[in-house]
């Protein structure tokens, strides 16, 4: 079976970091864009098809949240699982209350996150699937009208 | 000076004459006063020696061990006795002799019945005040180690749990360093040399990484968790005990502090040192605040789950600015040294601790009102459902 890489992008702010999950990731398969702040984590997300994004909360300037509230304003479609050192754990389920598919504590199981990022992959086709079907259903509908 | 008893006195009367000890005895014992009996020195000092006493009556002038002796010898112990000497008529030196040896006063025999009774009130109300005095102190000493305690506990917490979260970030990136050298080192060939080394080497890796996060997250999650002893508590009466506590420092700054509760107030399931500190933060800030002659008031309410603490003032008043900060540790506006600025940030702390919730309104100039929800967390029963 081929797999079908998932399109990530990792916003973070220790570059170290995003650095080496970006290699592992890619080196597991997947497609990853990597991203500093939160700023240019959004510019990125505005030019590139994008799946999943893994965001850290707690950043300087544009914290996780913020940046999670606009993602889920421009793109609702992404999925974004929210990492999290365990002092912000309350902050993590007030993002998956605002949207967030789920969200792991630093340093995270890479067995987890594989997990995490399939359940939100999957749930982002899922819908994307089903708006296609009511797109068809809608020009079916038109083109009987004619 | 009524006629009424004198509650909790002990005391003892030392007179060789016995008649005279006899009568009044009598006398006492009339007006609801137990009087021990000694009838020489020595038999006084053997009998303190075993019961101590608050109020010695003592005749100077007896065989054996002087009444002055017995008098050195009891100071000499440091007990907190009081002496009311009875000296020879009309001498007077004996007695002025006495107090300065510590005596509480001295009476010239014939003594008269009321003037004995009034001087043994007021010896034994000096005993009780010093000890009242004493027990205060102490309290409050303890109190105050009590806060320091919590408040270094609390300093000590934030800073465990910045450490915690600040290795926790590298402790990432050594993570995700070793699983991709992991993936690297399994797409090479079976037979490249040192393979199983590098292996061997991740593995180890990768283990010391989760047992560093096992330690991290323990002391992040250690910070919230303590032991609690909850008891069953009228927090009219805590609430009262924080007032006097506080009282001293009130009236310094000619203060109105007044406690609302309601007479039938239920009592909460909650960890009674916890409440205090928080009531001890709340009303000492609002002390603190409040210029001469203000007002500070604590009102309890019942409230549908539990109760509700309110404590204001007609003080100084929180910018806006501060309204956000004022929960957050280290923020202080006290003069550096007066306060921690862990006060509200502890007490925030514990009323989540206990399930409630804590909020402030304040305007500059016309004071701050501070309200506290405590539920009442447990049933009395649910130690035993567990």
């Amino acid at each position: 079976m081929i797999k079908i890489a998932t399109h990530i992008l990792l916003v973070d702010d220790e570059k170290d970091f995003v650095e080496m999950l970006s290699l592992r990731l890619q080196e597991a398969g997947e497609k990853v864009t990597p991203a500093h702040d939160g700023r240019m984590g959004l510019d990125l997300l505005q030019k590139e098809h994008i799946d999943v994004v893994i965001l850290d909360i707690k950043m300087p300037g544009m914290d996780g949240i913020q940046v999670l509230k606009e993602i889920k304003t421009r793109h609702p479609l992404v999925e974004v699982i929210l990492l999290t050192g365990h002092g912000t754990a309350e902050t993590a389920v007030e993002g998956m209350r605002l949207g967030a598919f789920d969200y792991l504590m630093k340093p995270a199981d890479f067995d987890e996150l594989t997990a995490k990022l399939n359940g939100a992959r999957q749930k982002k086709e899922a819908q994307e699937e089903r708006i296609r079907k009511a797109e068809a259903r809608l020009l079916l509908r038109k083109g009987g009208n004619i | 000076m009524g006629n009424e008893p004198i509650q909790g006195l002990r005391l003892l009367l030392v007179d060789d004459e016995n008649d005279f000890r006899q009568t009044l005895v009598k006398r006492l014992n009339k007006r609801g006063i137990e009087a021990n009996q000694a009838a020489s020195g020595e038999a006084c000092l053997a009998l303190l020696a075993e019961r101590p006493m608050d109020v010695v009556v003592l005749d100077v002038k007896m065989p054996g061990i002087g009444g002055f002796d017995v008098l050195q010898r009891i100071k000499a112990l440091g007990l907190s006795t009081e002496v009311i000497l009875l000296t020879g008529h009309a001498a007077t030196q004996d007695g002025v002799e006495g107090i300065k040896a510590g005596a509480f006063d001295y009476l010239s025999k014939p003594i008269e019945f009321e003037h004995l009774l009034g001087k043994i009130r007021q010896a034994y109300d000096k005993i009780v005040g010093t000890r009242e005095k004493r027990q205060a102190a102490e309290y409050k000493a303890r109190l105050a180690q009590q806060m320091i305690a919590t408040e270094r506990l609390a300093a000590l917490g934030t800073l465990a749990a910045g450490v915690a979260h600040e290795i926790n970030n590298p402790l990432a990136i050594i993570n995700e360093a070793a699983g991709y050298m992991r993936l690297l080192v399994n797409k090479l060939a079976a037979d490249t040399p040192q393979r199983e080394g590098f292996q061997k080497a991740l593995d180890k890796i990768e283990k010391s990484v989760k047992r560093a996060r096992t330690i991290t997250h323990q002391l992040l999650g250690s910070v919230r968790k303590n032991e609690s002893v909850l008891a069953e508590v009228n927090l009219a009466e805590l609430a009262e005990e924080t007032r006097q506590l506080l009282a001293g420092q009130a009236r310094d700054k000619n203060l109105a502090m007044t406690l609302e509760a309601p007479a039938d107030l239920a009592a909460v399931w909650v960890e009674p040192n916890q409440v205090r500190q928080i009531l001890i933060n709340l009303l000492g800030n609002a002390v603190h605040a409040t210029p001469e002659g203000g007002r500070v008031w604590i009102r309890i309410t019942a409230s549908g789950a539990g109760v509700t603490l309110e404590v204001g003032d007609t003080g100084t008043g929180i910018p806006r600015e501060n309204l956000d900060k004022i929960f957050e540790p280290f923020f202080s506006t006290k003069t550096p040294g007066q306060g921690t600025g862990l006060g509200l940030y502890v007490s925030r702390q514990i009323v989540e601790k206990l399930g409630g919730s804590i909020e402030v309104h304040s305007r500059v100039g016309q004071g701050s009102r501070f309200v506290v929800e405590i539920p009442n967390q447990v049933e009395p029963h649910k130690g035993e459902m567990q």
